[in-house]
């Protein structure tokens, strides 16, 4: 069958990446300025549009309610940065692996009891971090929103981590796996100094349980 | 303020306009220099409407399209006038130094 419209319809599956509020006030705005700047015969978005429209979906995605201050915004990047040294974290255990399991067997003679334990490592490890990411993600996302709530989440978070952090320096980490202790210190000083960021005045003002401006396509801020 | 932005605002500083309209009228006011695209341009128009700088004049439908017209509020206005003073006093502090006997 032919397609009376390509160009219009490889244009609304790219918009697709905005919020679903945004998409439905101003997709039929966005498809006419976007049709209207298309040349004649046109069939495909070009690079250069195709890249500015995934631009705009992302910063759509990830901007900010209100005026934050300038400790939030630090904040946020920094959670971003932590997003990169988790993953960076979780790369740093599978490469290091086989030598942590080599300094284990070492330190423990008992070869059976050693496997014990590193599976055990290994299962938690496999469970946490993941878990950790998502509860980091979804702070993120909640912060980025201007929920208040989320800052109390975040604190939760920094005590899981220092718990975390103890915990590895328990097992001997800094003998058995130094990479993976410092990959976890690293997560650890992101965490502590987003925590300290975002519980000073000035963030205390910006995340205060009050209603924010309600932005049509996406309601009220400080809903998560 | 961002160049993009702050043409946006120049162009709707003369009256309301749609999508089209400004993004023409800002590849004219920067002599073909910035060449807004849609995703710029939404993106930007949405920053401003959340600021109240801008906000939606009119609606209307042309060839069976939305054609959503845009204007300054008050805020966007004063907000403008503020950065082109800005600008102009950087530029003519620059041609001081550069030119003395002209600026």
């Amino acid at each position: 069958m032919n397609d009376p419209n390509p160009l219009e319809r490889r244009y609304r599956r790219l918009l697709a990446f905005y919020p679903r509020g945004f998409r439905r006030e101003n997709t039929e705005e966005i498809l006419a300025v976007l049709l209207s700047c298309a040349e004649d015969g046109q069939r495909r978005p070009g690079l250069a549009a195709s890249a500015d429209l995934i631009r705009g979906a992302v910063r759509m995605r990830l901007r900010m309610a209100g005026q934050p201050p300038r400790v939030v915004r630090l904040a946020i990047r920094l959670m971003y940065a932590g997003v990169v040294a988790q993953l960076a974290a979780l790369a740093v255990y599978i490469v290091t692996l086989g030598r942590v399991r080599s300094a284990v067997s070492r330190r423990y003679p008992g070869l059976a009891a050693a496997q014990h334990a590193l599976n055990v490592n290994v299962t938690i490890h496999y469970i946490a971090v993941p878990v950790g990411l998502a509860a980091w993600l979804f702070l993120l996302r909640a912060l980025v929103r201007g929920n208040h709530r989320a800052r109390f989440g975040l604190a939760v978070y920094f005590a899981a981590t220092c718990l975390s952090v103890l915990i590895a320096i328990g097992q001997e980490s800094a003998q058995l796996a130094p990479a993976d202790l410092i990959a976890g210190g690293a997560q650890w000083l992101i965490t502590l100094a987003v925590t300290v960021l975002l519980f000073t005045a000035a963030s205390s003002r910006y995340y205060r349980p009050e209603p924010r401006p309600v932005i049509p396509w996406r309601g009220t801020f400080g809903t998560m | 303020m961002q160049e993009a932005t702050y043409l946006i605002l120049t162009a709707l500083a003369a009256g309301s306009q749609h999508g089209y309209g400004i993004i023409a009228d800002v590849t004219d006011i920067s002599d073909g220099r910035v060449r807004l695209r849609a995703g710029t341009l939404y993106t930007a128009l949405d920053r401003l409407k959340t600021d109240r700088l801008i906000a939606v004049d009119r609606e209307e439908i042309a060839d069976g399209r939305l054609r959503r017209y845009y204007r300054l509020t008050p805020d966007g206005q004063q907000r403008l006038a503020k950065e082109a003073a800005r600008l102009h006093a950087n530029a003519l502090a620059a041609m001081r130094r550069l030119q003395p006997g002209l600026a």
